[in-house]
Order: C-alpha cells, then structure tokens, then sequence
C-alpha cells in the first residue's frame, strides 16, 4: 500500500512511519537509478570497446572481424559516451542540493578528469620513450583499470557504500591480471570480466531498487 | 520530514528539487513547510541562482531533533517493526 498525505487528516502511526519509510525510499531511489544507467553504460563500453579491440587482431579469429584503426575509433567513442553519460547524469543527481556534500561531489568529479589524464600522461610519455603498440595495449587498460577501480574505493569510503567497494576491488583485481594473459588477450578479459563486473554491479542495483518499492507498496 | 532529514546536517534543498521528490503540488508543499517553519523544524533561506530567485530549504536542529524522536517514538509503539 502506498501512502499518500493528502492534507491535514492524520495518520495513525503505522501509516506515518509507512509515509516516512515511503519518503526516504524515494530518497535513496533517486540517487540510485541514475547509478544503473552509469554502471551499464560502463559496461558496454568496456564490453563492447574491449571485445571490438580484441575482433581487430585477426591473428585471434574472430567471428567478426573489426579493422584496427575502426576497432580504435569504436572503442574511444564508447569511453567518451559513457564518461559524458555519468558526467551529466553525476550532475543532476545533485542538483539543487547545497551542503559540505557538495565539496565532497566536486572533488570526486574532478577526480576522475585529472586521474584519467595523468594516465594518459603516463603513457604517453612511455611510448614516446619506446614503448612498443604491443606494450601500450597492456598498460593502458591496467593502468585505467587501477584508476577507475581507486576511485570506486574512494567514492565507497566517502558516501560509505559497499557496491562501490566491491565494484572497486573487482576492477582493480581484473586489470592487475589482464597483463598477465599477455597481449591482446587481456583485451578479451577485460571486455568479459571488466564489462561483466559493471553489467552485474548495474542488475543488482536494479534488482535492489525493484525490492525496495515492492517493499514500499506492501507498506 | 522524513525527505529533508536525508540532507546532511548542514545541508539545504532548492523547493522545486523538494517539490519534485514530493510530488507535490507547490502550493500544498508551501503550506507545508510555512507549518513546519513555525513550529521552528525547517527554515527557509532566499538565494539567488543568477537573476533567479531560489527558496533553500533545510532542516534546524530542533528539527532533526524533533523527527528523530518522532521516528523512535513510532518504532517503539509498533513494537520495532522494520
């Protein structure tokens, strides 16, 4: 049953604290849903943009094969959708909000620009210091990998939310052993483990959030 | 209440952006909040966002203080019911 206050009746005390428990539902659902949409847009990204990388190699056989500098182009793109995706979405979640959160939510946003472009940084500079196309394909995706994964702990240890945290750990564990596979099958790790660990983290949240208003009908 | 105790403690929420998790209509909302402003559990600051004007809300101590009680109260009487 779900509550409604129409006026100034009052309501007896289970509907009350029904109309409360309504209210902070709401709350929390509104910051959740557009976490949905950024964890899948994450995982197609990597899903798709890893697994276009690894179709362009045609040494791996793939079903469906992408010309490289297509493979390249495809893969860029999916990022920036997905980086302006939770950009804008980042955004509005707060909007209209003031308070010490806010710092908090700047300071986090910024994060991933600076982070992001320190890495590009990095291994810029190695492949202007000889880094072979063969190396690059190895440190980048563990070198973002680890960034997008200390961020996530970040983000769990400010707003105290375990999803963040196990997204965290499980996107830095996936890049540290991708490199391991060698190159370019940390490619097909990284679209299959990495863009999996986003698409699960993206249906618990969905599931969580389809409970909690099952929960909130039934009062 | 229940939707400005989510704010922190120092927090502020802009009246359309509470309207909208409401879903309320502005004037049932106002009325609302002008009863709330008066038993001293909310205040409500004018600012302006640009030119235009914007009414934060935000809950005072007594507030907080007030519905925690309210909340404690209610769980006790239903006997804990989560």
């Amino acid at each position: 049953m779900t509550i409604h206050d129409t006026g100034d009746e009052p309501l007896d005390p289970a509907a009350m604290l029904a109309l409360s428990r309504q209210q902070q539902a709401k709350v929390n659902t509104t910051y959740a849903k557009p976490m949905v949409a950024m964890l899948a847009s994450w995982a197609i990204a990597w899903g798709v943009g890893f697994l276009v990388l690894w179709s362009g190699i045609p040494e791996n056989n793939s079903p469906v094969f992408v010309p490289q500098p297509a493979a390249t182009i495809i893969f860029a793109l999916l990022i920036v959708a997905a980086s302006v995706t939770c950009a804008v979405l980042g955004i509005r979640m707060n909007r209209g909000i003031r308070g010490s959160s806010n710092y908090a939510g700047a300071v986090y946003g910024m994060t991933w620009s600076i982070a992001s472009f320190g890495a590009a940084a990095i291994g810029v500079a190695l492949l202007r210091a000889g880094m072979s196309s063969e190396l690059a394909g190895l440190f980048f995706p563990a070198i973002y990998s680890l960034v997008v994964g200390i961020i996530y702990l970040a983000g769990a240890a400010i707003w105290r939310d375990k999803g963040q945290l196990i997204l965290g750990i499980w996107i830095i564990a996936v890049g540290s052993i991708a490199p391991f596979f060698g190159y370019p099958g940390n490619f097909l790790l990284m679209s299959i483990l990495g863009g999996g660990g986003f698409a699960v983290g993206a249906i618990a949240i969905a599931v969580s959030l389809a409970s909690t208003r099952q929960r909130v009908a039934r009062g | 209440m229940a939707t400005l105790a989510t704010l922190d403690a120092d927090g502020s929420i802009a009246f359309p952006r509470l309207q909208e998790l409401l879903d309320m209509t502005a004037g049932n909302l106002s009325t609302h909040l002008r009863k709330l402003e008066e038993a001293e559990y909310v205040s409500q600051e004018k600012a302006f966002r640009g030119r235009t004007p914007v009414t934060f809300v935000a809950t005072t101590k007594n507030g907080r203080r007030a519905f925690e009680d309210y909340m404690e109260q209610l769980r006790t009487l239903l006997g804990g019911a989560s």
